[in-house]
């Protein structure tokens, strides 16, 4: 968080909730909107700054797409969400790739042989 | 000859040339839609318009404006590139623009010419026409909102493939080109709208989506899956021929294509034979070529050359046909026929077993009679010569046998009792009097009227026939046989028939189920009834799995035409050269180095170790077969044994026009023609794929 | 003014019998062996000399016309072919002929039909026409029971057969070649020029396309002379003229007038003149839908013929006067106009194909004023880029139109526009 936006939570943010992670949601108070406006929201990244940190029940609040956080994770089959893993040790390799040990099916050629 | 200035260029063309001809005589290039040059003139696109003088004071339409003397013509005047430039705006108003997922992309006429001649940019802000897809059947894929409305598809089916199913419906805007009734298109050069059609709107169905054209590397060669021998380009992208092309050859094929031979090659990548295999215990195995010619060679080891027989089949090149002959020499077997379908053709006289008249001629012949062939199935290419011929007008065409077929053009049916021949050879039919009275008259006979026992007969009928009506005169010959394989006069030339006491293919297949014969080779032979070969040791050699390698105890995997360099021989006689496009697959190997190995392998050592090798024994053998790509007149000599023909009809050489070989009967594309236009129309709405 | 003396069609307006017996009676079949007898030369001489000028719209010398076909008759048959597809808007002359002067156009077609060495005479008729193809047929039957036609027409020893033919209402088959197909059983579209029909035509043998009036007026020109007839008139447009006035006139009506009347003249003598007075007048359009308008200073001074008004960038045409008033919508009207043409293109070349839709939808949002003036220019073009491109003139004739409304209604189109503008502009 740089200063700027410290600055700016601190003079106009109200804070709405945190997420599982830490993140802490804010939205500009009341006082400081300007009439017909809506209210600002915006998030404040435990961390690293990474916009898929945000879970689904955050997203859609953040987005205007709904007035209140989805209460999240009271059903047994929504997994826990995790930020965008690409570029890390725990990123998705596809069957096949040297990093899962190379072994991939034989090609198939490009016409169909026959068989007795 | 009209003296006229092109450009500033001044030219002298015969009368009656177009202004666009005559500028395409000096290189000058008039940019064009409707036009063609084998089809009627329309001159209905205007992209053609020039300045002209003298004449009134607006452009005129090149393409239908024949010359006159003094004129003066302007192809890059300000007036004829702002008509141009006008015709393309109004032609681009209603064109959906969708280059990018069109499969004329990168060879479409209105593409390159909307770049040369074009604007940047539409004025146009109205909504576009969209327009319903049509059900032309399987072979073609339509995107009719593409559609510029030039009509060479509709002069294409009427001129050229004789089925006049399309025409330009509505009008104004509202012209679309549609079938006048519902249902696929009838012909079997419906393959070559693709090609006509100068945009999108017509493209080749079974090529949808796989490539773009600046992909493809190209191969000219030639097409065996009729006896045409149809000049074809293939178009490969590495490993797969990804379609295939027709190439000009004004002496066979013009500019067309039959749709078997254009849409078959999808047979190429199903059911190949890749590895050789060997009868083990009851079940073919894999194996090695050292392991299948160690297993040929120990079996035939103690075996007598007159107790081994082989089998020609349809497609052979006369490489191998070569090859095959000094193997049998060598083995001292004199059982060896290519003609598996037991056509009673002999290998003596050449104007026995040619088409004589050539393609080309059939354009001077003025009456035609056709015994026991229907070469609409046959050979639709030369059937098509004869609907050109017919459309010139005061042809008669009588038939024998296989009546009420329909072929695009009248046809007075004789009959179908074999008799009728005799009738008119002994010149007491009345088509007897139409044959004499014409000037060039000619005759086809097909297979089904020679692969038959008294087949010898009917040829020698035919023969007497010919010489009864004065079709074997000076300058002109009008006895021809119609032939279904590519490789059998490429076979007969090299005399690939049974020698001294040996057997024909009937006799062979019995042979091998008394026992007499104890080994027979069957090289790319699968249309014959295969079940009776009994005990014999069967290797059989080809390039798919179809009917021989059912039976064989050895399969040795050759190539298929897109794969060798290889001669076949027409059924006119003429001598063509197939271009290897892409590798056999996996161990197969081009067929005469088959053959060959195999000689090594039974202790025949042939001096035959390169391609030119062998075709200097070829031509050696077969001196004809020396001259590519030119024909010299066939002498007359006797040929067909005088007989009783038995009263039976002909029965057709081809029952399945789509599938007639391995290759085709493998293709899904011909699967599917097989169901859209033999087994009734299914229904389908134009969004089916 | 045209005396009546001079008066070609004197049952025009159908206050006589039309039958065989009173055409007689008014001069129609008198003797016309004797016109046969002078001889094809003669005939064509005749016609030359009269000057008459074809009345479809084209304005082709007729007598020209009747020369270009072959002096012998070859292996081919001759044919005579009658345009009566009248299908311009705001013609109705030949309808009238047909239905009340029949026999003016039979006997007509035996004397073209043997000027030409035709035997056969095809009537094309348009087929909304039922009662005129009625009467067609039955003059035919009566000229066949008198021996006026048949195998010894008039006693002249030339065979001539007419036949009627209905057309099935397409405008397109108005054009000869167009018609020719039709004829033939085919779709009616224009063929290409070359080969003319003179040379090629119905059923590729050589034939002659004329309008009906062309073909009735040929009888009375020969009988009292070509020189009476080029009397009539201006040089070069000669002889009388069935004029159909329609729109805002008091009285519209089909008149038979001098040609070169002046269009002011002709107005207020033959149709009570424009409705609420000549300064309520807006714009003529002189000679059917396919040629430009004329706004009303013009039509002051302009005389009504073919040279006269090709000089205003007009055209005679059909001679169909469509007279507009001051409650005329103007632009409304010739997008009107742009519509029948796109409804009627036949869809076969390029530019007219395309075209017409496209000038239809401008003018369309023209009539709204939901455009941008630039557009008035593009569409300018765009009519420049179809006149002329076509195979056959009905491009041109989609063009003129809204040529001529550019020419002379332009502030019009563009006040319109403004005012749109204007209206958006507020609404914000």
């Amino acid at each position: 968080m740089n200063i700027g936006t410290r600055l700016y939570t601190r003079l106009n943010g109200e804070l709405v909730g945190e997420d599982a992670h830490g993140n802490r949601y804010y939205q500009s108070r009341e006082a400081k909107t300007a009439p017909l406006y809506r209210r600002k929201r915006w998030v404040v990244y435990k961390g690293r700054v990474e916009a898929s940190k945000v879970p689904a029940e955050w997203h859609g609040w953040l987005h205007y797409t709904c007035d209140a956080p989805l209460d999240g994770g009271a059903r047994a089959w929504v997994q826990p969400h995790l930020p965008n893993l690409t570029g890390t040790p725990a990123a998705s390799v596809p069957a096949g790739d040297e990093r899962r040990g190379g072994q991939r099916p034989a090609a198939t050629g490009d016409y169909q042989a026959w068989r007795p | 000859m009209p003296k006229l200035t092109i450009d500033g260029i001044a030219v002298d063309v015969p009368a009656g040339t177009t202004v666009l001809q005559a500028a395409e005589s000096i290189g000058i290039e008039i940019p064009r839609f409707c036009y063609h040059e084998r089809l009627s003139i329309a001159g209905n696109c205007r992209m053609c318009l020039v300045e002209v003088k003298p004449g009134p004071p607006k452009p005129a339409a090149s393409c239908a404006l024949p010359v006159a003397e003094g004129m003066e013509v302007r192809t890059n005047s300000e007036m004829a590139r702002k008509a141009r430039r006008g015709v393309m705006e109004f032609l681009l108003i209603n064109h959906p623009l969708d280059c990018p997922i069109c499969d004329q992309g990168g060879e479409c006429d209105l593409q390159d010419q909307a770049l040369t001649f074009g604007a940047d940019r539409s004025r146009f802000q109205e909504s576009k026409r969209a327009v319903a897809e049509k059900n032309l059947g399987p072979l073609i894929r339509t995107a009719m909102t593409r559609c510029i409305q030039c009509t060479r598809c509709v002069r294409f089916c009427t001129e050229i493939a004789g089925v006049p199913d399309l025409g330009m419906v509505g009008r104004g805007e509202h012209a679309e080109i549609m079938p006048y009734l519902d249902g696929v298109l009838g012909s079997e050069l419906s393959g070559n709208l693709v090609d006509v059609c100068p945009v999108g709107a017509l493209t080749n169905g079974a090529y949808a989506y796989t490539a773009r054209p600046w992909e493809l590397a190209h191969t000219e060669s030639i097409d065996v899956l009729d006896a045409v021998g149809a000049a074809i380009r293939v178009d490969t992208r590495g490993a797969q021929v990804m379609r295939v092309l027709p190439r000009l050859n004004e002496a066979v094929n013009e500019e067309w294509l039959a749709d078997k031979s254009r849409y078959a090659i999808d047979g190429l990548k199903v059911q190949r034979l890749d590895t050789p295999w060997v009868r083990r215990d009851g079940t073919l195995k894999p194996a090695t070529w050292a392991e299948a010619f160690d297993v040929i060679a120990r079996r035939l080891a103690d075996v007598p050359g007159s107790r081994i027989a082989a089998l020609v089949g349809d497609q052979v090149d006369a490489e191998t046909a070569t090859v095959l002959k000094d193997l049998w020499t060598a083995l001292g077997s004199p059982h060896l026929d290519c003609r598996q379908d037991g056509a009673a053709l002999e290998a003596g006289a050449r104007a026995g077993y040619v088409f004589n008249t050539t393609i080309a001629g059939i354009e001077d012949a003025d009456a035609v009679l056709l015994i026991g062939t229907d070469p609409r199935a046959e050979a639709p290419l030369i059937n098509a010569r004869l609907f050109k011929r017919f459309r010139k007008g005061g042809l008669r065409v009588g038939r024998v046998g296989l009546s009420g077929r329909d072929l695009i053009y009248p046809v007075e049916d004789l009959g179908d009792d074999p008799s009728v021949l005799t009738a008119i050879a002994g010149g007491t039919h009345p088509f007897a009097e139409v044959l004499k009275a014409a000037q060039r008259p000619m005759l086809i006979v097909g297979q089904g009227a020679l692969a038959r026992p008294d087949g010898a007969a009917v040829l020698a009928l035919a023969r007497a026939i010919a010489e009864a009506t004065g079709m074997v005169i000076e300058g002109w010959n009008g006895f021809n046989v119609l032939h279904t394989a590519a490789g059998r006069v490429g076979a007969l030339d090299l005399g690939l028939v049974p020698g001294e006491g040996g057997r024909d293919a009937a006799g062979i297949v019995s042979g091998c189920a008394e026992g007499a014969i104890e080994a027979v080779y069957l090289v790319g032979a699968d249309e014959r009834d295969l079940s009776g070969l009994g005990q014999a040791f069967v290797i059989y050699q080809g390039s798919h799995g179809d009917a021989g390698a059912q039976v064989a105890d050895v399969i040795l995997p050759g190539a298929a035409w897109t794969e060798k360099d290889a001669t076949y021989v027409n059924t006119e006689g003429r001598v063509q050269r197939a271009t290897r496009a892409v590798l056999p697959p996996g161990e197969a190997r081009e067929d005469w180095k088959i053959v060959r190995a195999l000689a090594e392998a039974l202790g025949h050592r042939l001096p035959l170790d390169t391609l030119a090798q062998v075709r200097a024994r070829m031509v050696a053998l077969a001196p004809v077969l020396g001259r590519l790509d030119t024909l010299a007149p066939a002498g007359w000599a006797p040929f067909g044994r005088a007989g009783t023909v038995a009263a039976t009809p002909f029965a057709p050489a081809v029952t399945n026009r789509y599938m007639t070989c391995p290759i085709t009967r493998a293709s899904p594309t011909m699967a599917a023609c097989v169901r859209a236009f033999l087994n009734g129309n299914e229904k389908r709405t134009g969004t089916d794929g | 003014m045209l005396h009546d003396r001079d008066r070609i069609f004197t049952n025009l307006y159908g206050f006589h019998d039309w039958h065989l017996a009173g055409a007689r009676a008014r001069g129609d079949w008198d003797n016309t062996a004797a016109i046969l007898a002078r001889g094809r030369e003669a005939i064509i001489t005749e016609m030359k000399a009269s000057g008459l000028r074809g009345r479809g719209g084209a304005g082709f010398s007729t007598g020209l016309k009747w020369s270009f076909m072959p002096r012998e008759i070859g292996e081919r048959p001759h044919y005579l072919v009658v345009n009566a597809d009248e299908g311009e808007p705001g013609t109705c002359k030949d309808r009238d002929i047909m239905r009340f002067d029949p026999h003016k156009l039979i006997e007509g077609c035996l004397i073209a039909g043997f000027a030409i060495g035709a035997h056969v005479a095809y009537i094309y008729i348009r087929g909304e026409f039922v009662r005129e193809a009625e009467h067609l047929e039955a003059a035919i039957a009566e000229a066949r029971e008198a021996g006026l036609l048949g195998p010894d027409a008039c006693g002249s020893g030339w065979a001539m057969e007419v036949h009627v033919h209905r057309g099935a209402g397409a405008y397109i088959c108005g054009e000869e070649t167009a018609l020719i197909q039709s004829l033939e059983g085919k779709k009616g579209q224009p063929r290409l020029k070359p080969p003319f029909p003179a040379g090629v035509g119905l059923y590729g043998c050589p034939t002659t396309v004329n309008n009906v009036e062309s073909i009735a007026v040929a009888p009375t020109i020969l009988r009292r002379g070509g020189a009476w007839f080029a009397g009539l008139g201006r040089e070069n447009n000669t002889g009388t003229k069935v004029f159909c006035i329609s729109g805002h006139v008091n009285n519209p009506c089909n008149v038979e007038e001098e040609m070169g009347i002046p269009l002011r003249e002709l107005i207020e003598k033959h149709a009570g003149g424009v409705r609420g007075g000549w300064n309520n007048l807006l714009a003529v359009i002189p000679g059917g839908s396919s040629v430009p308008v004329l706004p009303r200073d013009v039509c002051e001074t302009v005389r009504m013929d073919f040279d006269s008004l090709r000089e205003v960038k007009s055209g005679l045409g059909t001679a169909a006067v469509i007279v507009m008033d001051q409650s005329t919508d103007i632009v409304k009207a010739i997008a009107r106009l742009s519509r029948f043409y796109k409804h009627e293109s036949c869809g076969q070349c390029t530019p007219c194909r395309e075209g017409t839709g496209w000038l239809w939808r401008v003018m369309e949002r023209l009539v709204t004023g939901e455009a941008s003036i630039e557009e008035i220019d593009t569409l300018e073009q765009v009519t420049r880029q179809i006149e002329g491109h076509t195979i056959c003139a009905l491009g041109d004739a989609a063009a003129w139109p809204i040529q001529g409304l550019i020419r002379h209604f332009r502030p019009e189109i563009v006040n319109r526009i403004k005012a749109r503008q204007g209206q958006a502009r507020a609404a914000e």
